[in-house]
């Protein structure tokens, strides 16, 4: 985890030149392969994984947002 | 999206929401610095948006949340296996439970011994753009949030 990497994904002002470089769903996971699997952490700072929660069900639906 | 996690999980469709880096950062919920108040904030979308579902933090650095493409407001389903069967670019709930629909109808045609094979399918599908409620985020975000929205898209 590189301290430029930090800042340039947590961007401080909503400017084209800082958010546009995300935008990158074209280059997302295709369907039908095994998506790769990372730790993620539940509201009171533990850790768990995103294949811990798709193991557990028929299906998963998962949302990646913000507050806005 | 609440209401599709409560009516389906008795089907065995579990929800999840992940909280990424604040896309519109203001006065009140800025760009993130800490784990520990990327935290913070993700326990707000639960006190104060009101997200019912579970929510799971990505990591300081977004390695989740890059490696899916890292756009703003997107959703991806996956099957048990951990195979993405849906994704896309924006979040739309008819579109979910659409796509949600169609999956347990699969997992009732397998169960009644249908023989099937998965294949692509490209679709453009509509979302509802709530200006309202877009802009009333962006005010809970803070001043800033508004202002720098207004002056990239006008």
């Amino acid at each position: 985890m590189t301290a430029d990497l930090l800042t340039r994904y947590n961007y401080d002002e909503f400017v084209p030149a800082k958010f546009e470089p995300w935008m990158r769903f074209d280059q997302s996971p295709p369907l039908a392969t095994r998506a790769p699997d990372f730790s993620l952490w539940t509201l009171d700072g533990a850790e768990t994984s995103l294949s811990a929660v798709w193991s557990a069900n028929s299906y998963t639906i998962v949302e990646f947002g913000s507050f806005t | 999206m609440n209401a599709i996690a409560e009516r389906y999980a008795d089907a065995g469709v579990g929800s999840l929401f992940v909280y990424t880096n604040e896309a519109h950062p203001g006065e009140n919920y800025p760009h993130h610095t800490s784990m520990e108040q990327k935290l913070r904030h993700a326990a707000a979308l639960r006190d104060v948006l009101g997200v019912s579902r579970p929510i799971l933090v990505d990591s300081l650095d977004g390695a989740c949340h890059r490696a899916y493409g890292s756009m703003p407001n997107m959703t991806w389903i996956f099957n048990q296996a951990g195979t993405p069967i849906y994704k896309s670019d924006w979040s739309d709930s008819h579109s979910v439970e659409n796509a949600v629909q169609y999956y347990l109808q699969v997992l009732d045609r397998r169960r009644n011994r249908e023989r099937m094979a998965p294949f692509h399918v490209e679709r453009l599908d509509y979302r509802v753009q709530d200006q309202e409620q877009f802009y009333a985020g962006l005010e809970r975000s803070g001043p800033k949030a508004v202002t720098e929205f207004r002056d990239a898209f006008g």
